[in-house]
This record gives structure tokens, sequence and C-alpha cells, in this order.
């Protein structure tokens, strides 16, 4: 049973946000906006368009609040599903010009991939499954861990991260490949 | 091959849909399959569960304090627009008296509604007033929303003729030092005149705060010492291009109004 204090409070306050409060919605922003922030920056890699991002998200957070409590998850899962998929409509419309695929690759990134420095992962605010989702991406090596986490996090395909990671194609496919079958082995002892 | 009854190749095809790199004819045929079989939806739905707490996992970053002052402005922008929207409406030209009173009791209610800060009691009083003159209501309430609910805007003046018609809104941003003008009455100086801006200050003479242009907006910067105990701004009708501060105004004064300090 959930009673985690931080949930219930973003559950009441997704609820008012619902009820079209504004004081509920700036409070909302005042605990999420750099955890939300945060997000939105991995997904677009850039702070400007990053704050686009965030803009849209809470414009979409305060149209579709009432549609929170039928999502059955936890607050900061469903915050974070809304400002990845804004994040990535905001990639597609810019990727007419196909331009992300051969932007640079943001510097904390590069050096994860030189695999020795630890990613960047923060639990602060984390629910339980994104804490056990935590432990499961510890035990894959830096490399793997950061791969799959772009190719969710961007939604990008192996020949996409193939060209993002200046990687040859068979090891994104390996690497890939690898990671979730470490990730589907830890995982199931939280099922 | 039978996916179904190979469940460690299905669990290894879900978790790469659920992650997004499985595409292509691939991804179509996991879809079709998932459709037939509830069970194959229910590993997709617990794949994605799983894999969408990568995104609260992410490291924590402070965004710019203008993202949420551009958030609440999208938001009051739109309320304002309901209001006007809902005022339109209401909105007919009065015919006789009780038409007349009708429509302003209903832009009262409206307002009330909308504002719903008492400690505004004072622009509402002048808002309300405003009403009476059905033409301008509208219009002057609908910058009246926008003057109350812009964070910055920390004072607010009506300038009005010898009638209380309204002419001119004055509001004062002290972060910026921006004072902002704007036309709300049908007054068109002659070509070769200009609009000029005086600061009243309680102890000493008039101070000029700058020329108006034609245009229906006008910015001027003015320090908040400028502006701070100010009880009354005035403007007056000069040769083009203005007079000098120190002489004071040379012609006459057209609007005055008292500067409202906003206390939200």
């Amino acid at each position: 049973m959930n009673t985690d204090p931080h949930d219930l409070e973003l559950i009441d306050l997704l609820d008012r946000v619902a009820a079209q409060d504004h004081v509920a919605l700036k409070a909302l922003y005042d605990r999420c906006a750099s955890k939300l922030f945060g997000l939105a920056l991995r997904v677009v890699g850039n702070r400007e368009w990053a704050e686009d991002v965030l803009q849209e998200s809470f414009l979409s957070i305060w149209r579709s609040a009432g549609d929170y409590r039928a999502s059955l998850s936890p607050p900061m899962a469903w915050l974070g599903l809304i400002v990845r998929s804004r994040g990535l409509d905001f990639l597609r419309r810019r990727t007419t010009s196909r331009s992300h695929l051969t932007q640079e690759l943001d510097d904390g990134m590069a050096e994860t991939l030189e695999g020795n420095s630890p990613c960047p992962m923060d639990t602060a605010q984390a629910s339980e499954q994104a804490m056990a989702l935590h432990q499961c991406l510890g035990r894959l090596d830096n490399r793997q861990r950061e791969v799959v986490s772009l190719a969710y996090i961007r939604d990008l395909s192996h020949s996409e991260l193939s060209l993002q990671l200046k990687l040859p194609l068979g090891t994104v496919k390996t690497w890939i490949r690898r990671g979730l079958d470490q990730l589907r082995q830890c995982m199931s002892h939280f099922a | 091959m039978n996916l179904i009854n190979h469940p460690q190749r299905l669990e290894h095809l879900t978790s790469a849909y659920a992650l997004g790199s499985l595409r292509g004819g691939a991804r179509r045929r996991f879809e079709a399959l998932a459709r037939e079989h509830a069970s194959v939806r229910a590993a997709a739905l617990v794949w994605q569960t799983r894999l969408a707490g990568m995104n609260e996992l992410q490291a924590l970053s402070v965004p710019d304090p203008a993202v949420w002052i551009r958030i609440h402005n999208v938001l009051e922008g739109e309320k304002e627009a309901a209001i006007v929207r809902s005022q339109r409406g209401a909105a007919l030209p009065p015919t006789d008296a009780q038409g007349f009173f009708g429509e302003w009791l209903r832009s009262l209610l409206l307002w009330r509604g909308a504002a719903a800060a008492g400690a505004l009691a004072t622009v509402l009083a002048v808002v309300t007033g405003l009403n009476l003159r059905a033409e301008l209501g509208v219009e002057v309430q609908a910058l009246q929303a926008k003057l109350l609910a812009t964070p910055q805007i920390q004072y607010v003046a009506v300038l009005a003729d010898d009638k209380s018609a309204a002419s001119i809104l004055v509001t004062f941003d002290a972060n910026s030092q921006k004072l902002t003008l704007q036309r709300v009455g049908t007054y068109q100086e002659a070509g070769d005149k200009s609009l000029q801006l005086w600061a009243l200050p309680s102890a000493g003479g008039p101070r000029s705060l700058g020329v108006l242009g034609h245009d229906p907006l006008l910015r001027l910067t003015a320090g908040s010492g400028d502006i701070r105990e100010v009880p009354t701004l005035a403007v007056s009708l000069e040769p083009k291009g203005g007079v000098p501060s120190a002489g004071g105004p040379t012609g006459p004064v057209l609007f005055t109004g008292t500067l409202i300090q906003k206390m939200l």
C-alpha cells in the first residue's frame, strides 16, 4: 500500500490541479520542476529547449491532471512520462531537418561513454519502481547502462544511437541486447 | 516461430519493444501479437512501467525562474481570454436603461468571480465605474485583468479626462523599471502636438516621465525613485516633442489619475 507522504502530497496537488487550482499548480511546480527539468534536459540536450519542454509539460499537466488517477501510476512516474513525451515531440518537430541526429553529444554523456565515470543517476523523489530499476541499472557496466538509458530517454533506434554515439552498429546492438538481458534477470526479482 | 510458446524469446521482444529499440516489421508483428493476446499486452505494460522509471532517475537541474513566469502568463492569458469571450457574448449594445443595467450587473458578477481578491476592492471600484461606459468596458476589463494578473506589475494608474472617462492605463514594473502606457480612449492629439506624462510628487513640482508617441502602446524607462511616493500622474498637451521637465507642463492637463500600489 502506498503511504509515501511525498506521493500522497503530490497526488493531492494533482487532484487540486485537476480542479483548476492555480496555487496547487505552483506548489507542484515548486516540488517537481528541478527533477522534471533534469529529465527534459536529458531528452533534448540543451537548457533552452529543455525550458520550452518544461513549460509545455506544465501546460499539459494543467490540462490533463484529471486523467492522472486513471493511470494508476505513482505521481512522479506519470509526470515523468508527460515530460519525456513533450520532449520527444519537441525533438520530432525539429527533426524535419534531422538536426538532432548530427547534434554533438552532451559533455556528460561523452564522459560516461569513456566507461570510467559512473552514470549520473539520481534517486531523489524516485518512486519504488524507479528505485528497483536503479538497482538493476547499477549492475550494468557504465557504457551499457548509458546506451540503454539513452535509447529509452531519447527513443533512439540502433542506427540512430550508432550515429549519435559514433559507435559501430554491431556494438550498439550487442550492448543493448546484453543490457536488456541483465535487466530482465534482475527486474524479475522485483516482480 | 510461435512466440507464445517461446516465453524467453517473447520476454526479450517485449523488453525491446518497451525500450523502443524494436523497430520496423518486428515492431509491427509484436503489436499484432499483443492485440491478439492479453498476456502479451500485460507483459508489454509491465516493461513499459519498469522502464518508465528511467524518467525518474535523471540528475536534478534547477530551471531558470523565467520558466514559471512564462507558464503563469500563458495560463493568465487563457483565463483572461475566457473572461473577454464571455463578456463579448453578453455585451450586446444596450437599448434601454434596464438592458444597460442588466449588462452591467452581469459583467460585474463575472468580474467578481474572476478577481476573487478582496484586497483589490479599489481597482474593482474603478473597473465597475468604467463599465458604465459600455463601449470601453470590455476592453478596459481585459486590460485590468491583465494588469492584475501579471506578477511584476507593482503600480497601476488609470488616467481619466475631466468627464472621468478612462483614457490611458499606466503600469509600472519595478523589476524592469518599465512604465507601460496603453491608450484606451479615443483621444488623438493633433499632428503638431505631443502628450507628455508627468509625475506629481506630494512635495516639489511636476517631473516629466516622458513623451507619448502615437502608438497605442508605449514603454518608457523610469527609476523606482521616480514612481515611489508619487500619488498622482498627469498627461498634458504640449508642442510636438514635449517640453523640458524643469519648467513643468506648459499646455492644458488632459488626464490625471492616482497611482495605486498593487497589493498581490
